[in-house]
């Protein structure tokens, strides 16, 4: 236990309640919180109107998809691999559903409100099922092929986006959906959303099981040192399959949510977004070489990014110099916390 | 059985050689032959490709003539398409009707089709020297963007003196469509409705659930916004789910573009005020009716140029046009 307390604050204090307390606290997210409020002061000096409830449901909304596909990023990273098939599972698990939802169960996009309830429930597993079978050819790709994870999930990529456009014919399939679940609880005083929520719930599971489990510290020991993780007796392969497994799963899971909230299910809907995940588990401190990162530091990397892109439009920046923007931002968040970790710790 | 066939083989073989010898021209001669056209589009994912394979394949099977579809599954780019034309012109096709995705890359193409005898004919985009092009089919795009400005006007009820801030989602600062139907949006303004102010532009980078992003921004910072103008199938896709998570359907006007069943079926629920679409399918048949006759005759009535104009179809137009229309998914 003292172990993983050990590895889990990178040596920080023996006791244990001390060293919960300064992972709360730990530097990482105090920098990151703290650029967050920075960048909400400057954006709402800029525009008024950017410090409201409606905002807030805003960047909230862009949140819930991509921190899907960025928690389960980071357990990937933290193993020491990349998963580029996070996007196009997005997509195609969106299609696959809505595809079910259409044909099988025979709705169309009439079907609305608490009818839609049970369509939504099976089209959620049917969702699931498609990004946890990707993660499973991911892994079993990198495992019993020894191809190295990019390779390995960029041709997954191409795959799932090939295969969603033929289901598709590469237009977006409409069913049965409930708009509710995607709007504000309150749009003048709750930007909480139930499906935002629910993305917040299971993120708090799946952190928790990252830093708290077993399965988390054989995570970040496979990543910091293969060899001496299967030294030490860590079955790597069926572990790292568990890890593309929970990443395709999160993508799926993804891909219903982006269902609900566009009301289709279209093979484009994920375009892009493992950059986005990318982003967020990079400005939220993860390291790409393996062994470092925190559930935390990705879920306000993603806040973060989604806070500047909302920021953005709100104060009227040309689209043309957005990516600029979000580029150069992305790179100052990184070399603070460059800097910030060669100062503050050891 | 074996001997007979050669036997017939060889008599048909002469025959035709003594029709030639007598003297038969050229594109006659062609036309005892098996006709096929080759179609090489941009990319096959892309729902308005869909729609041209379901006219291109009507048309081939009214003309009796031999489709050769083919095209990248996804990149709509030449360094894709290059080498595909090589490829289908290496299965020698009477003619070929190709969607240039640059107008110079694909020039060599069409003078090395020309060269082989092949008779070429450009749909959609053209490569810029149209002089050895037999014809060129397009749409309007500018065209489609004004009719998107007259569309959005009417659901505002404009009335000259009054303000409208409206907004415009686009895919990228480079897709070619999205520029000409912008232009035309733009010249429409200005000409008949200046009351109309375009607040902002936002790219959607083809994903529709950053359009919606964009269109939730947008209504944030602008709470009076009186019309969106969605100018692709993903905007438009985007908009549309925007609006209905905020409430809002109705109360701003969304002019979308391209027909996808799912966005059509939303002119009824009243979330769309117009689609407006374009009729790939009639640009494929048009391409190879005049490449048929081109090469059974030599020449074709069709135009050297043809603009086939946009549609807009709202909640008043005939289900027959509707169905027309609306892209079809192509099987």
């Amino acid at each position: 236990m003292t172990d993983s307390n050990q590895t889990a604050t990178k040596g920080g204090s023996q006791n244990p309640i001390l060293a919960r307390l300064s992972a709360l606290g730990n530097n990482q997210s105090t920098v990151l919180v703290g650029v967050m409020i920075l960048l909400i002061v400057v954006f709402s000096i800029l525009e008024p109107k950017f410090l409201s409830v409606a905002t807030a449901n805003n960047i909230l909304t862009d949140w819930g998809s991509v921190v899907l596909i960025a928690v389960g990023q980071t357990f990937v990273v933290i193993s020491g691999g990349i998963d580029l098939s996070v996007g196009a599972i997005v997509g195609l698990s969106g299609v696959v559903a809505a595809w079910t939802m259409a044909n099988v169960l025979g709705l169309d996009q009439s079907v609305k409100g608490s009818d839609a309830y049970g369509a939504l429930f099976v089209g959620t597993l049917v969702s699931v099922g498609v990004g946890l079978f990707v993660g499973l050819v991911n892994a079993f790709l990198i495992n019993k092929f020894k191809i190295v994870p990019f390779i390995a999930t960029l041709a997954t990529m191409g795959a799932c986006l090939g295969f969603s456009v033929i289901l598709s014919n590469g237009m977006p399939i409409g069913s049965a959906n409930d708009f509710a679940l995607i709007s504000a609880m309150a749009p003048k005083s709750n930007p909480l959303s139930w499906a935002v929520l629910v993305v917040a719930i299971v993120v708090t599971i799946v952190g928790l099981y990252l830093h708290k489990s077993r399965f988390g510290l054989y995570t970040y020991a496979i990543g910091s040192n293969t060899f001496a993780a299967r030294g030490a007796g860590i079955n790597v392969e069926r572990h790292i399959t568990k890890v593309y497994a929970l990443s395709g799963a999160l993508a799926g899971l993804a891909g219903i949510y982006v269902y609900v909230r566009l009301g289709a299910g279209s093979p484009s809907s994920g375009t892009g977004r493992e950059l986005d995940a990318i982003a967020a588990v990079v400005i939220g401190g993860a390291s790409l070489m393996g062994g470092i990162g925190r559930i935390m530091g990705t879920v306000l990397g993603a806040l973060i990014l989604f806070t500047v892109q909302s920021g953005l439009i709100m104060i009227g920046v040309a689209p043309d110099w957005k990516k600029v923007v979000v580029a150069v931002l992305i790179a100052a968040a990184v070399a603070a916390q460059t800097l910030q970790s060669k100062n503050g710790r050891k | 059985m074996k001997r007979s066939a050669r036997t017939a083989a060889a008599l048909g073989a002469m025959a035709a050689l003594a029709l030639t010898v007598a003297g038969c021209a050229p594109a006659e001669e062609a036309a005892q032959e098996e006709i096929s056209i080759a179609f090489v589009m941009g990319a096959e994912s892309d729902p308005f490709f869909q729609a041209m394979k379901l006219g291109a394949e009507e048309e081939a099977a009214a003309q009796g003539v031999t489709l050769i579809w083919q095209g990248d599954p996804s990149n709509y780019s030449p360094e894709t398409q290059i080498p595909i034309v090589d490829a289908v012109l290496a299965q020698q096709p009477s003619g070929l009707v190709l969607i240039p995705t640059d107008p110079k890359a694909l020039q060599a193409s069409v003078a090395k089709a020309v060269a082989a005898g092949i008779a070429v004919a450009n749909v959609d985009t053209r490569v810029d020297d149209l002089t050895d092009v037999v014809t060129f089919i397009t749409g309007d795009n500018k065209d489609g963007g004004a009719k998107a400005a007259e569309a959005l006007a009417a659901k505002i009820g404009y009335t000259d003196g009054k303000k409208y801030e409206v907004v415009i989602g686009l895919t990228s600062a480079t897709a070619t469509t999205n520029v000409a139907r912008l232009e035309g949006f733009k010249e429409a303004v200005a000409s008949t409705y200046p009351g109309i102010e375009i607040k902002d532009v936002a790219y959607s980078e083809s994903n529709p659930e950053k359009a919606a992003t964009n269109v939730n921004n947008w209504l944030t910072k602008y709470p009076n916004l009186a019309g969106i103008f969605a100018i692709d199938g993903t905007n438009a896709s985007g908009a549309a789910a925007a609006l209905e998570a905020k409430g809002l359907v109705g109360k701003v006007g969304l002019v979308g573009y391209d027909a996808y069943p799912d966005n059509v079926a939303k002119i009824k629920s009243g979330i769309f005020t117009a689609l407006i679409a374009q009729d790939p399918a009639a640009e494929a048949r048009l391409a190879i009716k005049a490449l048929v006759e081109y090469i059974k005759t030599g020449k074709t009535s069709v135009e050297k140029e043809v603009v086939i104009p946009n549609f807009a179809i709202t909640a008043e137009t005939s289900d027959a046009d509707v169905a027309k229309y609306t892209y079809v998914a192509g099987k």
